[in-house]
């Protein structure tokens, strides 16, 4: 099977080709013509493609192709109850359940809500909780809306998950994603200067677990890049040490050694500034950041990458694959993709020219 | 009686391929709920989606009565997607 990148864009999902030294890419034509592409997954337990579709006439939906992107379908129900006073508005997020809860699909979007599928997606059920949280009158909506864009399985424990909903935080569930508690301490929102470090509406970014040590997740935050060792008890500020910024979106980990990050910083602040006055990337270079020591230190990583450039690289925008040594990818709202085959070493350039990029996901060619 | 609706490009994309439907139905709403798009034309809470036009026998349903538009006598329901995004 040939290593294969899912590009989200706002014009339809691209799906590129690599060979196996994941140097030369082919870019197929264009999918789901019409729909902003949030962002698609491959499922590993089958091969099939799910995408989070928006479109400004018709609404937010998934759609689930089991033959490689030739055909499409859609679920029923993919909507907030008849009676609430919020209204689905936007699809956000698609995570494929894990492989021993065959058929389990998770779904985020805005105005911050959650939905789980028990069929591969023909059938969706609100998850309660979230939608009617304790603490939901404190969130308030990020640039982008009120969206669930991260949602993180525990490998270790079928009954731990997690989500990340900007601008309301990081929560977990101990009970199989039937509720959820706030696990944000020690994340700031220096955006409230009146109460820097509230229970929640901390703006999460992008949040991703590492299934290499039990326990440990990171963020990219509005307000800083953090690291939990004890499943959200407690994160930990990790900047100062390297990063030209706190402010950025995307975030990519490598799967084979718990301690690698990368990020892509965006303006030039650090607290108790806030950024995001400019979202693009710090002194006009397109540079991503790797730390090999779990964020103690962060060493430009950028050989490869074009010095001059103004870019925005999106919460969604930026994966890594399952190889060893893993591939790091991320695209570009100005439609370049990236990929370093050797971990941060050395990128090349594997697509451009593309519409703006809202997400990339990796996979393999069934 | 049968109507024809008749569907933009990216709605006959999602029905399979179809562009027109026969269906039935006494009022406008009663037909676009039998489409096999019915869920991209309503929200969740059953309203048709604000950039939705709909045209009958070439008039716009808001001249008309709405989803209530009754169907008698007409031959065509026209679908257009209004200007929107960018």
């Amino acid at each position: 099977m040939a290593p294969m990148i899912l590009v989200g864009t706002r014009k339809g999902l691209f799906l590129l080709h690599g060979d196996a030294d994941r140097r030369s890419w082919t870019v197929d034509e264009p999918l789901l013509d019409g729909w902003e592409i949030y962002h698609a997954v491959q499922d590993p337990r089958d091969g099939s493609l799910y995408a989070a579709g928006n479109n400004p006439v018709y609404g937010a939906t998934v759609h689930r192709s089991t033959d490689n992107g030739k055909t499409w379908t859609r679920g029923e129900g993919l909507g907030l109850p008849e009676d609430h006073e919020l209204k689905l508005e936007k699809a956000w997020h698609v995570e494929p359940g894990r492989a021993s809860e065959p058929g389990r699909v998770w779904f985020g979007g805005a105005p911050g809500v959650l939905f789980r599928s028990d069929d591969s997606g023909e059938n969706w059920e609100n998850v309660e909780n979230v939608l009617d949280h304790p603490t939901r009158e404190k969130w308030n909506p990020g640039a982008g809306g009120m969206c669930t864009h991260s949602i993180q399985l525990d490998p270790a424990d079928e009954n731990r998950m997690y989500i990340g909903i900007s601008a309301a935080g990081v929560f977990r569930s101990e009970d199989g994603g039937e509720t959820f508690t706030a696990a944000n301490k020690g994340t700031a929102a220096d955006f409230y200067p009146d109460d820097p470090f509230p229970e929640v509406g901390q703006c999460v970014h992008k949040l991703l677990l590492h299934a290499g040590q039990e326990g440990r997740l990171w963020q990219q935050n509005h307000c800083g890049v953090y690291r939990t060792d004890d499943y959200g008890e407690n994160w930990e500020r990790l900047e100062g040490n390297g990063l030209p910024s706190a402010f950025g979106f995307p975030l990519a980990l490598d799967h084979t050694r718990p301690d690698v990050a990368f990020v892509i910083p965006e303006d030039k602040v650090f607290a108790p500034d806030v950024g995001g006055g400019n979202r693009v990337t710090t002194d006009g270079r397109l540079r991503v950041f790797r730390t090999d020591d779990g964020g103690k230190s962060w060493e430009d990583s950028s050989n490869g990458l074009p010095d001059r450039a103004w870019v925005e690289v999106l919460r969604e925008g930026m994966a890594s694959d399952t190889e060893t040594p893993a591939g790091i990818y991320f695209g570009t709202k100005s439609g370049s993709v990236f990929v370093s085959p050797t971990t941060g070493d050395d990128w090349i350039e594997a697509a451009g020219f593309l519409p703006a990029i809202l997400s990339v996901e990796t996979g393999e060619w069934q | 009686m049968a109507v024809t609706v008749l569907l933009p490009a990216l709605l006959a994309t999602e029905a399979g391929g179809a562009n027109a439907f026969e269906v039935d139905g006494e009022t406008l709403g009663d037909a676009l709920r039998e489409l096999p798009i019915r869920d991209l034309l309503f929200d969740e809470r059953g309203e048709l989606r604000g950039l939705v036009n709909v045209y009958v026998d070439r008039q716009d349903m808001r001249m008309r009565d709405g989803l209530d538009t009754s169907l008698d006598g007409a031959s065509e329901i026209r679908i257009v997607a209004a200007i929107a995004g960018g």
